[in-house]
């Protein structure tokens, strides 16, 4: 078995970095969305769901770290 | 059907003085799509709209003021009227509400301007209150010169200094000063002042004892107070007594107008019209019935084409194709009461086009299991199901009757999955647990790992999200090759029926084989690096998987050219996205024991080996249930978002992608929505 420690660092910076990209590119995406919003109140389902497609980044992030886990 | 309703293009002629009752009659059947006339076609010139159309719009911009003015809310009106009562009291009405209201507003206004009169010369006047002079006495002098104002502090010595000619006064209070001086020594005298924040207020040109004056205004102000109540009262009888009947004009009179205003919409030339519209083929018969009945031979309906499913489809050079019939026609969806609820969800994205599936159906499955999987706890399945209940009995707007119908649903099947697949409840499980306090052990009683029914043991709880992470993520990897391969079935389909066969299987059964051969591809890989056994390349699952693959992609290849190849990537991207459904169930899961650890193992003094073990303090006790609610509100009010978001996101994303265009015109046939009015026989006189 590998270095427990090692591996839980690393789990930790694959959802820590993954999770700051996400944000990073949600936070672009979202205040287009909004403005967009202001000028047209129907583009609010839209909006959502742009602002949540990079939420991915994260999530294959938190894969990486449950396999690493799962191989502590 | 999942595919929209078959439209057909029609083409209604007749003589223009029958316009008029054309136009009712199409309102009436409620199956018109009506198409806006080009004025691009010879001989025909736009319709000029009926004659009642400006009477009726005056009447509706007076009746719209008074509305105003009386602070009308919708809300508060109750029941129907009777269109022809309207039609008959309409004009009385609103002269009398006109010169009642006008003349009610108008004294409320005025009433409301003297009493802020009033009120800032009251304010002037208290400052003078405790200096025991008639208000006379401040002016009229020739040598003098009169301060008078605000201070702070008592400035008498230093005006005496600065200036000797000088009487100062202070009032009892001590913050007002009036300060008579001769004119050669005002500077001196103002200066002294000014050290103690003099500001200065004019005395008004009044006579008599400041005392009598602020009494005299009370009087009045209070007078008028009164009559102010008795104008805003007056104006609240008056919305009570009309507010309905405006409400219900209001309604009629933008009906008139709007039907008044389709001649807009229609060509016409010196004695005949033309409209164009779509109507629901199975509907073409009623319709033309109604019109050769109706209307006694003066206009006739042509059916003029059926619209099809299949398109021209679009070169790779970009170039378009003119607009066809199908691609023209308005999208109806006929979904039953259930299946409808859902429909806003599908629609905030975009319409299905006409000739495309609509995949409310699909979504009505899947979403609400989604969220289930996510949530996957009795604790809180069933306060989404009430939530979700009451919501949809409550609320009108679309918005909240779909958030409603997703917490209903998808409650009814976070139930189902946290009896029966995770057997928990806000987190911890029923069963006694090898490493973890259980429902079992903290009320010191036995819950069973299955129950039977009927001859068959029903397991409570197979996994635990936290315990049991390869088997979930396992199977939600499962469930989105599942869900991509729904989606691919689908956009075979509508391919097929849209552009032909041929584009169908270069453009989605190809897909369909890489999914397949890529489902094989995990068993193995699955084999290999979770399980460790050695994979052989002669494997009978690489022998078929291989295969189908390249098909796949050479089909694909053909199909939309390298882009097909870039899309590999993406396909997988998309089925990992599935495992999202364990992620967020794990995240919730790990906020829920965080918080039932604080809250029984370190606050009471719980010990899950040692079961109904505690601290046995009630106060403790009070703060332990205190932080439970806290920290499971918190986690339940997260999982309308994040489970909601997510499992609609999966549809619009991964699911929506491989079939769905959208971007349909939705079918609006003429007709009017009565809220505050009834027609009886069908005709208005």
């Amino acid at each position: 078995m590998a270095d427990a420690g090692l591996i839980a660092l690393s789990a930790g910076i694959a959802v820590g970095i993954t999770g700051m990209a996400s944000a990073w590119a949600e936070k672009e995406i979202g205040s287009a969305a909004i403005g967009a919003m202001a000028e047209n109140e129907k583009l609010f389902g839209k909006g959502l769901i742009l602002t949540v497609i990079p939420e991915t980044i994260v999530i294959f992030g938190m894969v990486v770290a449950i396999l690493l886990w799962l191989n502590m | 059907m999942l595919l929209p309703i078959q439209m057909t293009r029609v083409l209604i002629v007749g003589s223009r003085g029958a316009l008029k009752d054309t136009i009712e009659l199409l309102y009436r059947l409620e199956a018109a799509h009506l198409i806006d006339f080009s004025a691009e076609e010879e001989g025909f010139s736009l319709g000029a709209p009926l004659p009642e159309s400006s009477e009726a719009s005056q009447r509706l911009l007076k009746l719209r003021s008074l509305e105003k003015d009386m602070g009308v809310d919708a809300a508060e009106v109750r029941g129907r009227m009777d269109v022809a009562q309207i039609e008959k009291d309409l004009a009385a009405t609103i002269a009398e509400l006109e010169v009642e209201i006008t003349s009610v507003t108008e004294s409320r206004n005025k009433l409301a301007g003297r009493i802020n009169e009033l009120e800032a010369e009251r304010a002037v006047l208290k400052g003078f209150l405790g200096i025991p002079l008639d208000m006379e006495m401040y002016s009229g002098y020739e040598s003098l010169r009169v301060l008078t104002g605000k201070v702070r502090g008592d400035p008498s010595v230093a005006v005496r200094a600065a200036a000797p000619q000088s009487e100062v006064f202070l009032s009892d209070s001590g913050d007002f000063v009036a300060v008579f001086v001769a004119k050669a020594q005002a500077d001196e005298a103002q200066r002294a002042l000014a050290q103690f924040g003099f500001t200065e207020v004019p005395a008004p040109a009044k006579s008599g004892s400041p005392q009598q004056l602020v009494a005299r205004a009370d009087e009045e102000l209070t007078a008028l107070r009164a009559s102010l109540e008795e104008a805003v009262r007056k104006l609240e009888e008056l919305r009570e007594r009309h507010a309905a009947f405006v409400k219900a004009a209001d309604e009629h009179l933008s009906i008139v107008v709007e039907k008044a205003e389709t001649p807009l919409r229609v060509g016409t030339t010196e004695y005949a019209f033309a409209m164009d519209a779509w109507v629901p083929t199975s509907d073409v018969p009623k319709v033309e019935k109604a019109i050769a009945e109706g209307l006694g031979g003066k206009v006739h309906l042509e059916a003029l084409a059926t619209a099809p499913r299949k398109e021209a489809h679009a070169s790779h050079e970009g170039e378009e194709n003119p607009k066809s019939l199908a691609e023209e026609a308005p999208t109806k969806t006929e979904n039953g009461r259930i299946v409808k609820q859902f429909e806003y969800m599908e629609r905030m994205l975009s319409t299905p086009k006409y000739n495309e599936i609509d995949p409310t159906v699909t979504m009505m499955i899947t979403i609400p299991i989604f969220f289930g999987l996510m949530v996957g706890d009795i604790g809180y399945g069933i306060p989404f199901m009430i939530l979700g209940w009451l919501g949809l009995r409550n609320c009108r707007s679309d918005e909240w009757r779909t958030i409603s119908t997703l917490l209903f649903y998808g409650g009814i099947w976070a139930t189902i999955f946290g009896v029966f697949l995770f057997g928990e409840m806000y987190g911890i499980h029923f069963a006694e647990q090898p490493h973890d306090m259980s429902w079992s052990s903290l009320l010191g009683v036995q819950l069973p790992h299955e129950i039977a029914i009927g001859g068959f043991e029903i397991p409570l709880g197979i996994y635990s999200k936290l315990h049991n992470v390869k088997p979930i993520l396992y199977m939600t990897i499962w469930i989105g090759l599942i869900h991509v391969f729904i989606g691919y079935v689908i956009g075979v389909y509508n391919k097929a029926i849209r552009f032909g066969l041929k584009h169908a299987i270069l453009e989605r059964f190809s897909w369909l084989l890489i999914v397949i051969g890529g489902a094989l591809l995990l068993l193995i890989v699955v084999d290999a690096m979770i399980l460790g056994k050695t994979v052989e390349l002669t494997d009978l699952r690489i022998l078929i998987a291989a295969p189908l693959i390249v098909v796949g992609i050479l089909l694909a290849y053909k199909g939309e050219g390298a882009a097909a190849i870039l899309d590999l990537p993406g396909l997988m991207g998309n089925v990992i996205s599935y495992t999202r459904l364990a992620a967020i169930g794990m995240s919730k899961a790990g906020l829920a024991l965080a918080f039932n650890t604080i809250a029984f193992e370190v606050l009471w003094g719980h010990d899950f080996l040692v079961p109904g073990s505690n601290s046995g303090d009630t106060i403790i006790l009070i703060a332990v249930l205190a932080i439970f609610l806290v920290g499971h509100l918190t986690i339940f009010i997260l999982a309308i978002i994040s489970a909601g978001l997510h499992s609609l996101r999966l549809h619009y994303v991964e699911f929506f992608m491989k079939f769905y265009e959208g971007g349909g015109v939705d079918f609006k046939p003429l007709k009017v929505i009565r809220k505050y009015t009834i027609e009886k026989n069908g005709v208005s006189e």
